[in-house]
């Protein structure tokens, strides 16, 4: 059951993605509404496919093989279309959805398509709050920061159209520097604030497994760089008022710190799965 | 009835002309009653703006072009334009959809045109027809708006500033704009910041009398132009047009404004000649510099973005028009459809009586012989009635029926068969050719009640309906006219 309506979301999401690409070529607003309406439905359906497979998950508990690494990034997806969604509702932005619309399609096919295989946990962390907690943080934090990444690129592209002076054919229907900016960096401070909770709660996760608090791994490594990288930043931002393209830039090489720490728990050994997980 | 259209725009009327022309707003009422006034003149809505005068007007007869000619005037009478049946239709479409605007894509005109149909509508001179048209005519220029590029841009160099200026910062309400010198163009622009929500218009000039003279102007607050780097440190979009020979904005004094500022961006619109503002300013993060040459190039890019689409504007007004006009002759259906039907059940109804009082039956059986009856009815005009209504009035089926069957062809077209013609009136170069006879129109018959018009831009009351209208179909009938409904 859950399997099959992750499948028609999949399948909404993909034709979202069409229509909103669609609009790029031609900018029809009944393209914008068919990606909206198609984003929603397929995410009502995501979210149906998790409450679906909610049972097997709460007896087996959370840190459970029922709770595979392909379903990290299917609610990491989820959480992406319901944000922007929410974005669009306020501000209006279809030219994000031509971005997050695919962004979500390029997560979900490796999350569900391809059979991820299962890690073991260990057995200390089966019921484990502090793993629930991270788990829901990171997921949480990545979403928008994936959102503030992908504002950061409009942001860059949209600058260096208005820097060069040959503004671009889509360039009448991008939102302005500021809001662009402005609600990049909100999304930015979001994802800090979750990311802050993540590393504070796999820490507890990592000691009450294995006795380290702070393991040395690849993921370890990136995600405290991208920590860093961030509170770097809004401290820039509240101190100095950075803002435009420097933020763009930094929210830009957060994010793909963040993507090293996603690399490092995928590469990670199975028999390291504690770490893996958190 | 006809629909014509009658008036002159920029494009047959110099500005000389045309300021004579234009009807104030406490005119247009009196206007209005001596159009309605002309016999023969059914519906007529007057539309005034800088850049034209045109009078619609639904109308008996081709003659009637005439009459408008004269209510215009001798100083119009040489330069006016009459159009007639679909022609005179696809003229306001095209005026809607603004492609027949002195700037191709402006908006403007959508308004006006709104405007006026919903006035001629409120004092009583228009109606049904020409309501229909103009909503129609309207839905279509929204459809050319969204479908193509014609609206794509700012075309001259005072509104792709503006627009530029709000790519950058967004809403400008609430922002500060600052105006250096006294350039017309740059007045301009800042006059339509002002307009945009612009919170404070600050006016600098070298001559502190000039600036205060030219605040008034534009209704803005004069500063001291010795206070620059303070100024830039307050304003969100500078308009520079003095006739300085050196830059009076370098990149040092930007950079250290910029700093002060904490990196609020800043949008500066460098219109004077030699330039104002040092090209290197753009360089700095955050500030975004347009002088005259790039704002001339993006609105001559878009001229040609907005003169590509015409082909596709076209497409869709002649499209939206040959909806309209089948829409048209689909209400011209009806009459034949709604009294062959009347006939038909009325004499059921008296055959089904006859039988039913040399009878004895219960209520029951009663009902159930009237509602045969009914179903015979149904049935056998189920076809006819199809037909008729994919015929939509064009062909011959209309007359046909009404022959057969003994009724009456009360359907007026709205559209002469002819089709339509444009003619220079007048003792002007291009004489008036004889225009031709209008399409016989056919004597309505009387029908079962007047239509209460179910126009979009509804009239207060139905005073104004026509007995030649072609909608007479009342809810019930046009439910009566759907095949299938009331069969057993």
């Amino acid at each position: 059951m859950a399997t099959a309506l992750v499948h028609i979301a999949l399948f909404a999401y993909t034709a979202g993605a069409v229509a909103f690409l669609g609009w790029l070529v031609r900018p029809l607003p009944r393209f914008v509404t068919a990606g909206r309406v198609l984003l929603f439905v397929g995410l009502l359906l995501h979210l149906a496919s998790f409450v679906a497979a909610h049972n097997g998950l709460t007896e087996a508990g959370f840190g459970s093989d029922v709770w595979r690494g392909g379903q990290l990034f299917s609610l990491l997806a989820a959480f992406v279309v319901a944000g922007y969604l929410a974005l669009d509702l306020r501000y209006r932005m279809p030219v994000a959805g031509a971005f997050v619309a695919p962004f979500t399609v390029a997560v979900m096919v490796p999350a569900h398509l391809v059979q991820s295989r299962a890690r073991a946990i260990a057995p200390e962390l089966t019921h484990s709050v502090a793993l629930a907690v991270h788990v829901s943080a990171a997921t949480l934090g990545t979403a928008a920061l994936a959102l503030a990444f992908g504002l950061a690129v409009l942001y860059l592209a949209s600058e260096k159209q208005l820097k060069s002076k040959h503004p671009g054919r889509l360039f009448a229907r991008q939102p302005s520097l500021e809001l662009i900016d402005r609600v990049g960096y909100q999304l930015a401070v979001w994802g800090f604030v979750f990311l802050s909770l993540a590393i504070a709660t796999g820490s507890l996760a990592s000691r009450e497994s294995s006795g380290n608090a702070l393991p040395f791994a690849p993921k370890e490594a990136f995600a405290i760089l991208a920590w860093a990288l961030f509170a770097a930043l809004i401290q820039a931002r509240l101190v100095a008022g950075w803002r435009g393209r420097r933020v763009a830039i930094l929210v830009v090489a957060g994010f793909l710190l963040l993507i090293g720490a996603y690399a490092g728990l995928l590469t990670a050994a199975p028999h390291a799965s504690v770490v893996a997980l958190r | 009835m006809i629909f014509v259209s009658v008036g002159l725009s920029h494009k047959q009327a110099p500005i000389a002309v045309r300021e004579q022309l234009a009807i104030a707003g406490d005119g247009l009422a009196a206007r209005l009653a001596r159009l309605k006034s002309i016999a023969g003149v059914h519906e007529a809505v007057l539309l005034s703006t800088c850049n034209r005068l045109e009078i619609f007007a639904a109308v008996e007869s081709n003659a009637i072009v005439d009459d408008l000619l004269r209510d215009l005037g001798e100083l119009a009478a040489p330069h006016a334009v009459s159009r007639l049946g679909e022609e005179a239709l696809l003229h306001v479409f095209r005026v809607a959809a603004s492609l027949d605007s002195m700037v191709v894509g402006e908006a403007q005109i959508l308004g006006q045109l709104k405007e006026a149909a919903a006035q001629a509508l409120a004092l009583g001179a228009s109606g049904p027809h020409l309501s229909r048209a103009i909503a129609h005519a309207l839905g279509a220029a929204k459809r050319v708006r969204t479908e193509t590029e014609i609206a794509r841009g700012a075309v001259s160099v005072a509104s792709v500033a503006v627009r530029l200026a709000r790519k950058v910062l967004g809403n400008l309400e609430g922002r500060v704009a600052l105006l250096l010198g006294a350039g017309e163009m740059a007045q301009l622009a800042a006059r339509e910041l002002k307009s945009q929500g612009a919170r404070e218009l600050l006016v600098a000039n070298r001559s502190p009398a000039r600036a205060e003279e030219l605040a008034r102007e534009v209704s803005g607050v004069p500063v001291n132009f010795a206070e620059l780097p303070a100024l830039l440190e307050r304003a969100d979009v500078v308009l520079c047009s003095t006739g300085a020979r050196e830059p009076v904005i370098t990149r040092e004094l930007m950079a250290r404004a910029l700093k002060a500022r904490r990196f609020r961006p800043i949008f500066l619109i460098d219109l004077a000649l030699p330039r104002n503002v040092e090209p290197q300013v753009n360089e700095l993060e955050n500030v975004y510099v347009y002088d005259l040459d790039d704002l001339e190039r993006l609105a001559s890019e878009n001229r040609v973005v907005r003169e590509s689409q015409l082909g596709r504007a076209e497409e869709i007004v002649r499209e939206e028009l040959q909806a309209h006009l089948r829409e048209q002759r689909e209400r011209a259906a009806v009459p034949v459809l709604a009294r062959l039907r009347q006939q038909a059940e009325g004499i059921a109804r008296a055959e089904v009586d006859r039988t039913l009082a040399g009878l004895e039956l219960t209520e029951r059986q009663e009902r159930s012989v009237r509602a045969m009856a009914s179903a015979i009815v149904n049935k056998l005009l189920h076809g006819p009635t199809q037909r008729l209504r994919s015929e939509a009035g064009s062909g011959p089926l209309g007359d046909a029926a009404a022959r057969l069957f003994g009724v009456e062809n009360g359907a007026a077209t709205g559209i002469p068969a002819t089709a339509g013609r444009t003619a220079q009136i007048g003792p002007g170069p291009n004489p008036v050719p004889p225009l031709p006879s209008p399409a016989p129109d056919p004597a309505p018959g009387p029908l079962p009640e007047p239509d209460p018009e179910p126009a979009v831009l509804a009239p207060p009351d139905s005073s104004g309906h026509s007995p030649t209208d072609p909608s007479p179909a009342r809810p019930g009938v046009l439910r009566l006219l759907q095949p299938g409904r009331g069969r057993r």
